[in-house]
């Protein structure tokens, strides 16, 4: 069951907004769960990805899962989530950095209540933040990228310079090293989760700049893929698949599948063994995946990438391994040395290849 | 192609949007009426006009449908404005929240698909010239937005319609007095306006950026009532200010993406900057400041 808040807000605001909250106080056993997503949630993007995940956890152990859409990060996502809790949600699950303290103050007023928090570094006994090792299968994407790009040229649009996104075009940029070392990479920051007209014009910029294969950095809504099959450039993306924007240029897909996850720990809640813990999840949890490639990407590097995807997966390799050279030249990580899960959480450095200067 | 050709060429189309909303406040402000809402009526039109063009595949009837959307929302906000004379701020914000809503609720199946959007003109020789080939290559209502511009400042200055506006912005009794309809010419520029903040939503979601997303206005109408403020009532000078933002916006992301270290914050920024200095520079002279604003902004008229 899902609603859109404004939606309702707009239409029937006398009807006052506890009874637009779709959960119900059910005599039933059933695991109550909800879901709060920063975005409306379309067929595709962040919020879907939530959505199917947590649809799937519901199914397998028989919960019933609200989903509380396009809630504004503040104030009104915070009394969103404690009457979700109030009306009997024992499971909830925060879509987005910005619920944190909302989140952590929840989880302190409600014990019995376990809470996922996305992308977020705060534990508490009931409070898990949990995070997608985006820069595994980044790090693929920008080898295929590589091995498409004409030009040495590759344009990302990006949503926030926060460490996660730093961390995806970082390895982005070192998988295209490793089939061209020449490679250039150029970010645009669009400071905003949301804003396809802002996104379209950055990618434009950016193919203007003679860039010929885009990233779309944890955009929410296709309009820079939808851009790149116009203009003829390659384009890739995360968390769900846009081909259907793109069936000639779509690169692929760094998606991610949060059903597993989701589903271990509603069973964890319901078996009260719910423990507060940093989740990071890579290719070797299934959470990240790649998939939708490009039928134009040659063989001779597709078989690269599935060697890499395999050490990957096996924990044989990992991008973030010395020696790394930050863009001013220095080597921040020596020979040898690979990056720890806390460091790459906290990376706030481009390598070089990036040839953007990060947004003080 | 070089950035400063890239900027020249998406100015016009980034501009086009905020220019159509601000020169529909325009006409609503100068008739004396102060109308919060665009970004909410802007967003009802990008709504609808996508729907329409989504099962229809044309934009013709896209744009008629999305002018209609705002001028319906708008005469929602005349209603209790003129006739029970409440507060404009509190109803255009509360049109604004409506009309918002009704746009999600509305575009909510719709979430994330395309349209097509309408060719740009390749005008002969002038569209091949160097650096100004690609701000000469634009869709037709961009051209149509910009001589809506024209139009309305030779409206202003020379015709008996212009004036009668101004006259119920700069004295309602007055205008009343010489039997001048002062409710009816603020209903039918309400109505005007809410029209054209709905054709700014219908290109941004059909033409700019072909695609129906909720939330996709993104401060877009906030910033065309800024733009009145910034051009001080004055058309051009809110038609100059309105391209002069788009500039501003493609800008930003040309800079970054050509590598030059400046914080990118900074530049987004600029245009509410550039604004908050006008402000203070009309403001800080009163004779300046009463002889462009508009006398009886905000204030009802009745009896």
């Amino acid at each position: 069951m899902t609603q859109t808040r404004r939606a309702f807000l707009g239409t029937a605001s006398a009807a006052g907004l506890a009874s637009a909250l779709p959960l119900k106080l059910s005599a039933q056993d059933a695991l109550q769960m909800a879901l709060v997503t920063p975005s409306p949630t379309a067929d595709v993007g962040w919020s879907h990805t939530l959505v199917e995940g947590a649809s799937a956890a519901a199914e397998a152990v028989g919960g019933e899962l609200s989903v509380l859409e396009n809630i504004a990060e503040g104030p009104d996502a915070d009394r969103i989530m404690q009457r979700a809790a109030a009306n009997g949600a024992g499971f909830v699950i925060l879509g987005s950095f910005g619920y944190m303290n909302g989140g952590l103050q929840l989880a302190q007023r409600y014990p019995q209540v376990s809470v996922l928090h996305a992308s977020g570094y705060q534990v508490a006994p009931n409070f898990s933040p949990f995070a997608a090792k985006y820069y595994q299968g980044t790090y693929l994407m920008g080898m295929a990228a590589a091995a498409l790009s004409k030009s040495g040229k590759i344009g990302s649009v990006s949503a926030f310079a926060i460490p996660e996104l730093i961390t995806s075009v970082n390895a982005f940029a070192l998988g295209a090293q490793a089939i061209n070392p020449e490679i250039e990479v150029s970010v645009v920051w669009v400071n905003s989760w949301f804003d396809p007209a802002s996104e379209r014009e950055a990618a434009q910029a950016l193919i203007s700049q003679g860039c010929d294969v885009m990233f779309s950095n944890a955009q929410d809504t296709p309009s820079v893929i939808a851009l790149a099959e116009e203009a003829g450039v390659y384009a890739c993306n995360l968390n769900s698949s846009m081909q259907s924007y793109a069936p000639n240029y779509y690169l692929g897909v760094v998606g991610t599948d949060w059903a597993p996850f989701f589903t271990a720990q509603a069973r964890a809640h319901l078996e009260g063994t719910f423990e507060g813990a940093n989740y990071y999840l890579g290719i070797a949890d299934e959470v990240v995946y790649v998939d939708d490639w490009n039928g134009d990407i040659p063989s001779e590097v597709m078989g690269r990438i599935d060697d890499r995807l395999a050490a990957i997966g096996a924990g044989e390799f990992n991008p973030f391994t010395g020696p790394l050279v930050d863009q001013a030249g220095e080597t921040r990580i020596p020979e040898g040395t690979t990056m720890t899960d806390q460091e790459i959480q906290g990376m706030d450095w481009h390598v070089a290849g990036v040839t953007t200067p990060l947004p003080s | 192609m070089s950035p400063l050709e890239f900027i020249l060429a998406g100015t016009l189309a980034a501009a086009t949007p905020l220019l159509l909303a601000a020169l529909g406040e325009l006409v609503v402000e100068r008739s004396g009426v102060l109308n919060l809402g665009v970004e909410g009526m802007m967003a009802l039109g990008a709504a609808v006009a996508f729907i329409v063009s989504y099962h229809t595949g044309g934009h013709a009837l896209a744009f008629v449908a999305g002018a209609l959307a705002g001028m319906g929302a708008a005469l929602i906000f005349a209603v209790p404005v003129l006739m029970f004379r409440a507060n404009q701020v509190a109803a255009g914000l509360a049109l604004g929240i409506l009309a918002g809503g009704l746009s999600a609720l509305f575009g909510r199946p719709y979430e994330s698909l395309t349209v097509r959007a309408i060719p740009k003109i390749e005008i002969p020789l002038l569209s091949d010239l160097p650096i100004l080939g690609g701000m000469l290559t634009q869709d037709g209502v961009v051209w149509a937005s910009l001589a809506m511009a024209a139009l309305m400042a030779w409206a202003f200055r020379s015709t008996r319609l212009g004036w009668r506006i101004r006259a119920v912005g700069e004295n309602p009794a007055a205008a009343h007095a010489i039997g001048t309809p002062v409710l009816a010419i603020r209903a039918a520029c309400i109505a005007f306006g809410g029209a054209l903040a709905g054709l700014g939503g219908a290109y941004a979601a059909t033409v700019y950026t072909p695609l129906w997303a909720d939330g996709m206005i993104a401060g877009r109408g906030w910033i065309a009532v800024a733009l009145v403020v910034f051009g001080t009532w004055q058309t051009g000078r809110v038609a100059m200010g309105a391209i002069l933002f788009g500039a501003l916006s493609i800008g930003e992301l040309v800079v970054q993406a050509t590598g030059i270290a400046i914080p990118s914050q900074a530049l987004a920024a600029l245009p509410y900057l550039a604004t908050i200095v006008v402000l203070a520079l009309i403001s800080s002279n009163r004779a300046r400041m009463r002889l462009n604003s508009v006398a009886s902004l905000g204030e009802p008229f009745g009896r």
